[in-house]
């Protein structure tokens, strides 16, 4: 239970001995990270103010800088730049022990010599706690977690995501202020990954703690946090709820990064013709809502050539062609309920979902390779980057 | 046809293994039956039989004046538990230090230490030896003692089985829940170090066991004697008056505590070896 607050947090990795600043012309790296004559700029100027119980994920790709974050909130990183406080305190250079943090690690980092029940009890007999107390907690946090039946059990002999569980187990007995999760969902495969983050939000609403999580999967992102924090190249790309972030991304990164299939881009051009803004690809000419209209109006937005952004279930097929994005199915997955058409449109991939029944049960006519398709989209759920790819709406 | 050269493979890797058992093993029959048998059986030349001056021999051996040799194992013992237990402790310690922490010259560190282990204790020795007497320590066991807490090459084994079985996500995750750093290598990392710790433990106690070079130039009055040092001592004295058997006898007393201590690590010792190897 506590606020969390990071002001201006920066983390630079120092150049090793042999480490270099590169030389210009140098290929480049997978990540851009920002290579400064201090170091590798691993997270910059990062600012989050989280709230007293607050769910807060933090996702991108790897090398982001989103588990460095969270290593500095833990104390196992230092922080190069900015403050970091815990209910109010500045805790920089506190020891992670003092920071009453708990943290559940993606290896689940559980101690493979004691016994569940020794696991779990290990940060509370370090506190000295009474043993009764000790163990009251961990009984109470296994029956919470349903691992009562392992408490004697090593943990080589027990399942990954039983062992998952010991891990948040072990976490949640000390009642920590802030609980930090690192990747804890990624070492299990898919049906246990969807169990588990089920568990994870009844188990929210079951303790009272402030969480930092840390993903890769925009699912997780999406499904646990009340707000998400996008990252890349250790920059902070938007914060938002996951509606907000799904509804108005902010620029081309997290529209690309958020929802799947990812979301269809076109080289488009805004036009403004008498007050009214409309967007024009491919020979399909569509009014922007309202909503835009009055965005775009107030931040004065000339007509441009921008990058337009429709997600696949927004795309419409039309019976006729006309005021369409003509399209050339090239493959078609069934997915049960609906079809994913990927599609190519004047040498561009587009991906179209198509409900399979229509509301009364009958079958949609299916298309196929080769096929033509006439999309179109409406004027309320595209999304308008300039060529530096920020929304314009914004 | 198959099963047939499949047979006839089992059959010849059993008889090679059964050799080189033999090869291995008939050292320390001929060493155990030579115990029991007097000087002047022995000099009647080789018998695979048993004698019957197992105890004569026993007895001849605890009872000569000149040749303490209880005193003298318990000297081995006292040297080889002490070095097996510090040698160890202090290298993981050591090799904790290195694999955990990000410190400057943590290279250059690692580095000077593996530049030890290619220096000969021979090279060494006279140096050692000065300084031992300018410090008071000559005649006494310590000097055999104090040495082994620098091993780089046991050093260098549980570096290795760091990498390759201690995650540092374990050592993170103690500090989170509270522990010291001492506390979290005493309890969470000695423990998952004891393989690791035992095959060391066991290399160092026979090697210390063994050791006749600096006990030789160390040890000077009898009752400090370590056992290599003790059995030299008898097969130098008067020809004349050399028993045979006492000498085997003496040989077989000196390996038991080994074999003993052999068969209490095994089952460390081959976990040891394959460990580290296989990712669970």
């Amino acid at each position: 239970m506590a606020t969390l607050n990071l002001k201006g947090i920066t983390k630079i990795y120092p150049h090793s001995g042999g480490q270099k600043k590169p030389k210009k012309g140098a290929p480049e790296k997978k990540t851009n990270l920002q290579v400064t004559d201090k170091g590798v700029v691993a997270v910059q100027q990062f600012d989050l103010d989280i709230r007293d119980k607050e769910f807060i994920v933090l996702v991108g790709p790897s090398g982001c800088g989103k588990s460095t974050t969270l290593r500095m909130v833990a104390g196992l990183e230092e922080i190069s730049g900015g403050e970091l406080y815990i209910d109010g305190k500045l805790m920089n250079d506190v020891e992670p022990k003092n920071r009453d943090i708990a943290m559940v690690f993606q290896s689940y980092a559980l101690y493979p010599h004691m016994t569940v029940y020794e696991n779990m009890a290990f940060p509370l007999k370090l506190r000295k706690m009474p043993k009764d107390e000790i163990d009251r907690r961990v009984k109470e946090a296994a029956e919470t977690l349903d691992i009562t039946q392992y408490l004697d059990r090593k943990p080589k002999a027990l399942s990954g995501g039983q062992r998952q569980r010991v891990a948040i187990g072990r976490a949640i007995v000390r009642e920590p202020k802030v609980l930090l999760m690192d990747e804890p969902l990624s070492n299990l495969d898919a049906k246990l990954r969807n169990q588990m983050r089920a568990e994870i939000i009844k188990l929210r609403q079951k303790i009272n703690t402030t969480f930092m999580y840390v993903t890769h999967d925009q699912t997780e992102a999406m499904t646990l946090g009340d707000r998400i924090v996008i990252m890349k190249d250790g920059f902070i790309q938007q914060i938002g709820t996951p509606q907000e972030v799904f509804d108005h991304p902010a620029n081309l990164f997290v529209a690309g990064f958020i929802g799947m299939p990812q979301m269809n881009f076109f080289d488009a051009q805004l036009k403004n013709e008498g007050g009214k803004y409309s967007v024009s690809v491919g020979g399909c000419t569509v009014e922007l809502s309202e909503e835009k209209q009055a965005n775009l109006t107030a931040h004065g937005v000339a007509a441009q050539d921008i990058t337009l952004g429709v997600r696949p279930s927004h795309m419409v097929l039309s019976k006729e062609p006309g005021n369409t994005l003509s399209a050339t199915v090239e493959v078609s997955e069934m997915m049960g309920s609906e079809v994913h058409f990927h599609a190519n449109a004047g040498g561009k991939d587009v991906v179209v979902i198509v409900p399979t029944m229509d509301a009364e049960g009958q079958h949609i006519d299916s298309f196929h390779a080769g096929d033509q398709l006439n999309l179109t989209f409406s004027g309320s759920v595209c999304h308008i980057f300039d060529h530096e790819g920020r929304n314009l709406e914004f | 046809m198959e099963n047939k050269r499949s047979h006839g493979r089992e059959i010849l890797a059993h008889v090679v293994l059964i050799i080189l058992a033999f090869m291995c093993l008939f050292f320390f029959y001929i060493l155990i039956i030579n115990a029991t048998r007097s000087h002047a059986q022995l000099q009647l030349g080789f018998s695979a039989l048993p004698g019957s001056s197992l105890v004569t021999n026993f007895k001849n051996v605890i009872n000569d004046p000149a040749i303490p040799i209880l005193r003298g194992v318990l000297n081995s013992l006292i040297v080889s538990g002490c070095c097996a237990a510090i040698v160890t402790y202090f290298s993981a310690l050591t090799a904790y230090g290195i694999y955990a922490y990000d410190f400057r010259l943590k290279k250059a560190a690692f580095t000077f230490i593996m530049a030890i282990l290619v220096m000969p204790t021979q090279v060494t020795a006279l140096g050692f030896l000065r300084l031992i007497t300018n410090m008071g320590m000559d005649d006494s066991l310590l000097p055999l003692i104090i040495p082994s807490i620098a091993s780089p090459a046991v050093f260098y084994f549980m570096h290795s089985y760091m990498q390759s079985s201690l995650p540092k996500d374990l050592i993170e995750a103690a500090r989170i829940d509270g522990s010291m750093e001492f506390s979290t290598f005493n309890r969470i990392v000695l423990p998952i170090m004891k393989p690791a710790i035992a095959v060391q433990a066991i290399f160092t106690f026979v090697g210390s066991w063994n050791n006749y070079f600096i006990p030789a130039l160390v040890i000077t009055s009898k009752n400090k004697q370590t056992l290599p040092i003790m059995i030299a001592t008898l097969r130098g004295a008067d020809y004349m008056n050399f028993d045979m058997g006492k000498i085997y006898m003496m040989i077989t007393i000196a390996i038991v505590p080994i074999i003993i201590i052999y068969l209490l690590l095994s089952k460390f010792i081959v976990e040891g070896v394959t460990l580290g190897g296989v990712k669970e």
